[in-house]
C-alpha cells in the first residue's frame, strides 16, 4: 500500500532535481557585456534599461534587489563583483560603497552634468534623478497650507496628519532635518509630531488617498505620487493638492537615485557609457515623464504639467552622502514610538 | 539460623527490574555510533547548514570582538530579544492549539470533508507573512503592533505543527488509545493523557520551526512596525550599511536558536515514543464527533477562512480596485513554472539532505548525534538576507562558477530550509519501531539497505510531508533568490515584491494568488495518500 | 550442527555504570533449543541483543561455529553474523505483505527459489496460503510465526527468540509454543529462547540457563534445574519451593520436616538449607508422620491444589501439592510426610 508512495516520493525527487534544468531560464550573464545591479525597481526601470541596452551596443543583464541589500551584496563580493553598474534608489547606498573604496571614480565631464549638491562628495557616484518631499492637503479642509515641517507640531493639526513613518523616504527627510538642524531640535520636532497623533498608513500612495477622501488634512509624501495619480485618474477625479515647502525647509528635501561604476569588473567602459546613457536627455526625459521624478542632468526640464522647475524649489542644500547615517535616525524614530 | 529461605523472589516479573528501564522496542541505541552511510551524509548536510555561521565569525569579528561586544551589551539589544521571545512564545502556543486539533479533527475524526480540510488548512503556509500582514492592516489598521504581528505570524506558520502532527497521528497506534478508553477514560482525557503525549516529539519539533520562523521574520513584523530582534538586523543592513553590527547581532540568534534546539532536545526526554508493538497497528476507526459536529465544522472553517480567504480577499480587492492590473498570463505561467521547478529541486535536495540527519536524530544518542541535529538548526532563525550574504561571501570565493547559478540557488534554500525537513524526517522515524531495522540487519541488511528498504518506506509519509513544506516555504522565499538567482529569473515571490513594490498591488495579486494555488498541490499529493 | 560459545561476556551502560552482564559464559549445543531464563532485568535481553551484534560487548568473546562473532578487536555486524532474530510482537514489517516479509532474508536467490523457500516456510509455519495477507491483517499467534519463518528462511546459523511468547493469550500460547519447537526441530535449528516465564523454559527447551545478575546461575536439562537446583535462588526461581534449615548427617538431612534423603553427598556442608518441592510432600492424619501443623490456607488449581501448613516448629509456613480435590480446610490439623530425596544448600547464598 505504501510502496507506490516510496515509488513516486522517489520519482518525484529525482524529477525535482532535474527540474530547474528545463524551467531555468534567464540571461547567462557571462555573456553579457555588461551587468546592472538595481535597486530601482523592475517596473519603473526595465524600459529604460532596455533603451540603455541599445545604447552602450552589448547585451545588458540586469538584477534587481534591494538598494541596502545590493549594496551589501556588492561588499561580500569585494573585487569579485559581477556587477559593472549599481543603479541605486537613494543616496545612502551609494554612499556607503564609496566609503568603502568599492566605486570608481567617474569622469568630470559626467559629473559636471549634474548640480554638486546631487553628487557624491568623492566624484564616484552621480545623481539620476530626483524626488521632493512635499505637503499634500486636502484643499476643502485647510485654507493656509504650512510652509514648514515645524507647523505641523501645533495642536490645530492633532489627529489631522497623515504619513509613513516607515517609508526611506520619510526616515531620508528626518536625516535631512538632522544635517540642518541637529539632533537636538529633531528630537523635539519628532516628539512634538508624535505628540500629535499623527495617523500612519503603509504607503505613500494610502496616504494620498487619506488626503483625498478627507481622513486627513494634510500628508507628508514624496511628489511624484500625485503626478502618477493624476496621469492615472486625471487632474479632476484627484482631490488632494501638494504643496513644494519653500525656504529650504528641511520638509522639502530632494532624495536622489543615482549610479555608480563597481570596482573590479572588467566592464568600467561599458559602465562608463551607461553612466553618460542615464545622465542623457533621452533618459532624464524618461524621469521626468515615466516615473514623474525630476531629471537632474543639466539642460533638462520636466515636461511634466504643473511640475515647477527643480531650480526654482528652494529646497534645502546638504550633502546627500550624509544620509547615509540612518542608523542614527531610526534611534530617534524608535524613541518617538513612531516605527 | 534462619528457618526459611531469604532470597525467594516471590515476584520474578517484577524483581531486578532497573528503574526507568524502557521496553527493547522502544529505545534508542545508546552509545551506538550511527554508521558511515548514515554519518557521512549527515556530516555533509551539517557543514552545508553550518555556513552561515562560518560567515558571521568572519563578520562579527571584522572589527574585533570588543565591538561585537559593544553592540550586542546593549540595553537595545536585551530589549529586541525580550520582544521577539514574547512574540515567538505567543505565537508558538497559538500554533500548537491551532495546528494539533485541526490535526486531530481531519485524521481521526468523521469530520465531514476531512480530507478537503486537510489540503486546505495547509494552504496558509504559502501566504507569504508580509501578504498576510499586509491583508490584516489593510483591514484593521488598529491591528498594528504586537497583536497584528502575532495574528499574521500565527496563521502562516501554525501548518508548521499541523503538519508533522498529522503524520504522527496517522502512525500511533489506535490500540494504547482503546486501552485507555477501557479504562474508564472519555475521549477528550484520552487525547490528553494517551494520544497528545505521542504527539510531543512531532508537535515540538513543529514548534521549534515556528519559534524560528518567528525570530527570522521580517516582513510581518516590519510592516506591523513591531520591532523585533531580526528587525533590528535588517536596520542595521538597510540604515547604515554596516554588515558588522548585522553579524553581531545574528550571532546573538544563533546563540538563542541553539538554546531553544536544546530545549526542545531535553523535553523530548528518554521516552521511546515507537509502537511497542511490531508495526501491525489497525488504522484508528474515526472517532465520531456527534454533536460536536457543527462546531468542529465551524472551528476548522473559521481557521481557514482567516488564514486563506482573508488575503485572497485582499487580493480581489487589490485586483478590483487598482489599475495597474496588465498583467500578463503568459509571464504569470512562466514564472510560476520556474516557481514550481526551483520550489521542487529545493525541497528535493533538501529532503536528501535532511534524511540521514533525521534518522540519526531519531535513533541515535550521543554527543555525534546531537551535534549533527544541532547544526542543522543552528542558523535557521538567521533573516534570510544575513544567509543570502553569506553564501555571496562563500560562494564568489570557493564556488563561483555557480555564483548567481540556479545549483546556488538550490543549495541556498537547502542551508535555509534544512530544519523543516529534518523535523519531518525525525518525526517519522521515531513512529517506526527500531526493532524492524534490528530484524532487517539479522537478515542479512547492510545500514544502507535497511535505510532503503525499511526505514524510509515506512518513515515515507513523514518524508514526503516534510518535502512538501519545503517545496512550499521555498516557493515563497524572497532575500536569498534576490541576491543568489540566475540573472533574469524571476519566481512568483520575486514578481510579488517587483510589483507591490511599487504600490501596483493589482498587478502583484495574480502572483501571490498563483503561490498560494500551487501551494495547494503537494497538499493535496500528500492527502490522496492517506489511508 | 553449530554451538555458540559465550566466554567472560561484559556489559555495562555507560562508565561506572552497574554491570547488566558480568563475565557471562555459556555453551548453547547445535540443533538443541536453549532457553535462557531469569528475571526481567538480570541481563538476558542485553545478551540477546550482543550475540545478535545489536549491541558491542565492554568485554568477552561470542563464538559461533568456530566463527568468532565478537571478541577483542572484533565485531561482526548484524548482517553477517547469520542470526535470525524473533522479537517480541513478531515485528513485522508492517509495509510488505506476508511473502515478502519471510522472503526479506533471502538474497543471493532467484525469483523461483525465493518463492519456493518462502511457500515452504509459510508451510512450515502452518500458514501456507497467507503470502498475500498484509501483518496488520494477521492474528497475534499468526504474526509470531510469520516471524518465525521469517527467521529461518535464511538458514540462519542460530534462532534468537525473544519472548516470543509474552504477547499471546494463554491458551494460544501452548500451541505456537509447540508449533515453534516442532519448526525448530523439523529445521534442525540451534535456537537461542530469551523468557522470564519458568514454565516456557521448562516444557519448550532442551536445555535451561538460569541468568542472574548478569552471570549464568546453572544450565542444564530442565528436568536436572528442577530437581538439582545449584542454589535455592534458582530453585525458587524455576519452581515452587520448600525451604527448611537442615543438618546433614551422611546421606540424610535432618529437619524439623524428618530426616530426609540427599540426591548428593553433602561434602564438607553440615548445616544448611534443605530444598523439597511442594509435590514431595503428602497430608496425613495428625499424628501419623513425624510432623504436624495446622492448615492456613488451600488454592485450588483444579488439576491439583496447594495446601498452605503452619508446621509446628518451623516459623514459616510449607506448601504442599496435594492432588485434586482434597478434603483439607483452613484451620484443621495435619500431618505432613516427605518422600523421594532433597537437596541440601548452604544457607548463606
Amino acid at each position: 500500500m505504501r510502496r507506490p508512495l516510496v515509488r513516486r516520493l522517489t520519482a518525484l525527487f529525482a524529477a525535482a532535481l532535474l527540474l530547474p534544468a528545463v524551467a531555468g531560464c534567464g540571461v547567462d550573464e557571462d555573456d553579457a557585456g555588461l551587468v546592472i545591479y538595481s535597486g530601482r525597481n523592475e517596473k519603473l526601470v526595465k524600459p529604460l534599461l532596455d533603451e540603455l541596452e541599445k545604447a552602450v551596443g552589448t547585451t545588458v543583464a540586469v538584477r534587481y534587489g534591494e538598494s541596502a541589500e545590493l549594496a551589501a551584496q556588492i561588499q561580500e563580493e569585494g573585487g569579485k563583483t559581477k556587477a559593472g553598474l549599481f543603479f541605486s534608489q537613494d543616496a545612502g547606498a551609494l554612499g556607503a560603497l564609496s566609503t568603502k573604496g568599492l566605486l570608481e571614480k567617474l569622469p568630470q565631464a559626467s559629473l559636471d552634468k549634474v548640480d554638486p549638491g546631487f553628487r557624491g562628495g568623492a566624484g564616484d557616484w552621480v545623481g539620476t534623478s530626483g524626488r521632493v518631499r512635499v505637503l499634500a492637503y486636502h484643499p476643502g479642509q485647510v485654507a493656509k497650507v504650512p510652509d514648514t515641517v515645524h507647523d505641523l507640531v501645533k495642536p490645530e493639526w492633532k489627529g489631522k496628519i497623515g504619513y509613513v513613518p516607515t517609508n526611506a523616504s520619510f526616515q531620508a527627510f528626518v536625516t535631512g532635518m538632522r544635517v540642518l538642524e541637529g539632533d537636538d531640535a529633531t528630537r523635539t520636532w519628532l516628539k512634538g509630531l508624535k505628540a500629535n497623533e499623527p495617523k500612519v498608513y503603509d504607503n505613500n500612495l494610502k496616504v494620498l488617498e487619506a488626503v483625498g477622501k478627507g481622513e486627513v488634512s494634510l500628508g507628508l509624501v514624496n511628489h511624484y505620487y500625485w503626478y502618477e495619480q493624476v496621469a492615472e485618474k486625471g487632474e479632476g477625479k484627484v482631490k488632494a493638492k501638494i504643496h513644494f515647502l519653500p525656504g529650504g525647509d528641511a520638509g522639502g528635501l530632494v532624495n536622489t537615485a543615482g549610479v555608480a561604476i563597481v570596482k573590479g569588473s572588467d566592464q568600467a567602459p561599458v559602465a562608463q557609457k551607461a553612466v553618460d546613457f542615464l545622465l542623457s536627455e533621452k533618459a532624464q526625459k524618461y524621469f521626468a515623464e515615466d516615473t514623474k521624478e525630476y531629471p537632474l542632468a543639466s539642460g533638462v526640464t520636466s515636461t511634466v504639467k504643473g511640475l515647477p522647475p527643480l531650480a526654482t524649489l528652494d529646497a534645502p542644500k546638504i550633502d546627500l552622502g550624509k544620509l547615509e547615517s540612518l542608523q542614527e535616525t531610526l534611534k530617534m524614530l524608535q524613541e518617538a514610538g513612531m516605527v | 539460623m534462619p528457618s526459611t529461605d531469604p532470597v525467594t523472589p516471590t515476584d520474578p516479573a517484577t524483581a531486578h527490574r532497573p528503574a526507568g528501564a524502557t521496553t527493547p522496542t522502544g529505545r534508542r541505541r545508546a552509545g551506538r555510533r550511527p554508521p558511515a552511510v548514515l554519518l557521512i551524509p549527515a556530516a555533509v548536510a551539517a557543514v552545508f547548514a553550518l555556513l552561515p555561521l562560518g560567515y558571521l565569525a568572519v563578520r562579527s569579528l571584522e572589527r574585533g570582538p570588543a565591538f561585537a561586544w559593544e553592540v550586542i551589551d546593549d540595553e537595545r539589544t536585551a530589549q529586541l530579544l525580550g520582544r521577539s521571545l514574547a512574540l515567538a512564545a505567543v505565537v508558538v502556543s497559538a500554533c500548537l492549539v491551532l495546528g494539533v486539533s485541526l490535526a486531530w479533527l481531519t485524521v481521526r475524526t468523521d469530520l465531514p470533508g476531512a480530507r478537503a480540510w486537510s489540503v486546505l488548512v495547509t494552504l496558509p503556509l504559502a501566504v507569504p507573512s508580509y501578504v498576510a500582514a499586509f491583508a490584516w492592516l489593510s483591514a484593521f489598521p488598529e491591528l498594528a503592533g504586537f497583536t497584528g504581528s502575532a495574528l499574521a505570524l500565527t496563521l502562516v506558520s501554525f501548518p508548521y505543527v499541523y503538519l508533522p502532527v498529522t503524520a504522527a497521528l496517522r502512525g500511533t497506534d489506535p490500540a494504547q488509545e482503546e486501552v485507555a478508553r477501557s479504562l474508564g477514560h472519555g475521549p477528550l482525557k484520552t487525547f490528553l493523557r494517551v494520544t497528545l503525549p505521542q504527539l510531543r516529539p512531532a508537535a515540538a519539533g513543529g514548534a521549534v520551526l515556528v519559534a524560528l520562523y518567528v525570530f527570522s521574520d521580517f516582513g510581518a513584523v516590519s510592516l506591523m512596525r513591531y520591532d523585533t530582534f531580526t528587525r533590528g538586523i535588517y536596520t542595521s543592513y538597510r540604515a547604515s550599511f554596516d554588515r558588522t553590527p548585522a553579524a553581531a547581532l545574528s550571532v546573538v540568534l544563533v546563540v538563542m536558536t541553539i538554546l531553544l534546539v536544546a530545549a526542545e532536545a531535553r523535553t523530548r526526554g528518554r521516552a521511546g515514543h515507537a509502537r511497542t508493538g511490531g508495526g501491525t497497528a489497525r488504522p484508528a476507526v474515526p472517532a465520531r464527533l456527534g454533536r460536536w459536529r457543527a462546531p468542529a465544522l465551524a472551528w476548522c472553517a473559521a481557521v481557514t477562512g482567516v488564514a486563506v480567504l482573508t488575503p485572497l480577499a485582499t487580493l480581489g480587492y487589490w485586483l478590483a480596485v487598482g489599475n495597474s492590473a496588465t498583467w500578463d498570463p503568459a509571464t504569470l505561467l512562466d514564472t510560476a513554472a520556474t516557481t514550481l521547478g526551483v520550489a521542487a529541486a529545493g525541497a528535493a535536495l533538501t529532503s536528501l539532505l535532511a534524511l540521514p540527519v533525521g534518522v540519526i536524530a531519531a535513533r541515535y544518542r550521543g554527543r555525534t548525534a546531537r551535534l549533527l541535529e544541532q547544526s542543522a538548526y543552528a542558523g535557521h532563525a538567521l533573516p534570510g538576507i544575513t544567509v543570502a550574504l553569506s553564501l555571496v561571501f562563500f560562494a564568489v570565493r570557493y564556488a563561483e562558477p555557480v555564483y548567481q547559478e540556479l545549483p546556488l540557488l538550490v543549495c541556498a534554500y537547502a542551508v535555509l530550509f534544512l530544519p523543516v525537513a529534518v523535523a519531518g524526517t525525525r518525526a517519522a522515524v521515531l513512529q517506526s519501531p527500531p526493532v524492524l531495522e534490528d530484524v532487517a540487519r539479522s537478515l542479512g541488511r547492510s545500514p544502507l539497505r535497511v535505510l532503503r528498504e525499511v526505514t524510509v518506506p515506512l518513515a515515507a509519509p513523514g518524508v514526503g510531508a516534510g518535502a512538501a513544506l519545503t517545496f512550499v516555504v521555498c516557493m515563497k522565499e524572497l532575500p536569498a533568490t534576490l541576491l543568489l538567482r540566475p540573472t533574469g529569473m524571476d519566481t512568483l515571490a520575486t514578481r510579488l515584491w517587483t510589483e507591490t513594490g511599487t504600490g501596483a498591488f493589482a498587478a502583484a495579486a495574480p502572483y501571490a494568488a498563483a503561490l498560494i494555488l500551487l501551494a495547494a498541490i503537494p497538499s493535496y499529493f500528500l492527502g490522496r495518500h492517506r489511508t | 550442527m553449530t554451538d555458540l560459545q559465550i566466554a567472560g561476556l561484559a556489559k555495562a551502560y555507560g562508565p561506572g555504570a552497574a554491570p547488566v552482564l558480568d563475565g557471562l559464559d555459556l555453551t548453547v549445543p547445535g540443533g538443541a533449543l536453549t532457553a535462557v531464563l531469569g528475571p526481567s532485568g538480570c541481563g538476558k535481553t542485553t545478551l540477546l541483543r550482543i550475540i545478535a551484534g545489536f549491541l558491542r560487548a565492554d568485554a568477552g568473546t561470542i563464538t559461533l561455529d568456530g566463527r568468532t562473532l565478537s571478541g577483542p578487536g572484533v565485531h561482526l555486524p548484524p548482517e553477517r553474523r547469520r542470526i535470525g532474530i524473533v522479537p517480541q510482537e513478531g515485528a513485522l514489517f508492517p509495509h510488505l505483505s506476508v511473502a515478502r516479509n519471510v522472503a526479506f532474508g533471502l538474497t543471493g536467490l532467484d525469483r523461483a527459489a525465493r518463492r519456493r523457500r518462502t511457500e515452504e516456510m509459510l508451510e512450515l509455519v502452518g500458514l501456507a496460503g497467507y503470502g498475500d495477507r498484509m501483518p496488520h491483517e494477521l492474528s497475534g499467534g499468526q504474526q509470531q510465526r510469520i516471524a518465525l519463518a521469517r527467521a529461518l528462511a535464511p538458514e540462519p546459523a542460530l534462532v534468537l527468540l525473544d519472548e516470543p511468547f509474552n504477547a499471546l493469550d494463554a491458551a494460544l500460547r501452548t500451541g505456537v509454543r509447540a508449533d515453534v519447537r516442532a519448526a525448530l526441530r523439523a529445521t534442525g535449528a540451534t535456537a537461542l529462547l530469551v523468557t522470564h516465564d519458568q514454565q516456557e523454559a521448562l516444557s519448550t527447551a532442551d536445555l535451561v540457563a538460569v541468568v542472574r545478575d548478569g552471570r549464568v546461575a546453572q544450565c542444564d536439562t530442565p528436568h536436572e534445574v528442577y530437581s538439582r537446583p545449584a542454589d535455592p535462588w534458582v530453585a525458587a526461581f524455576v519452581g515452587d519451593a520448600v525451604l527448611v534449615s537442615g543438618t546433614a548427617d551422611q546421606d540424610m538431612a535432618a529437619t524439623a520436616l524428618g530426616r530426609i534423603p540427599l540426591t548428593d553427598p553433602p561434602g564438607r556442608l553440615r548445616e544448611g538449607v534443605v530444598l523439597l518441592r511442594p509435590e514431595q510432600l503428602r497430608l496425613t492424619a495428625p499424628d501419623a508422620a513425624e510432623a504436624s501443623g495446622t492448615v492456613t490456607d488451600v488454592r485450588f488449581y483444579g488439576h491439583d491444589a496447594m495446601v498452605t501448613v503452619a508446621v509446628d516448629g518451623i516459623d514459616e509456613p510449607i506448601d504442599v501439592r496435594v492432588p485434586s480435590p482434597t478434603a483439607a480446610r483452613p484451620g484443621e490439623r495435619t500431618g505432613i510426610e516427605v518422600m523421594g530425596e532433597a537437596t541440601l544448600h548452604s544457607a548463606a547464598v
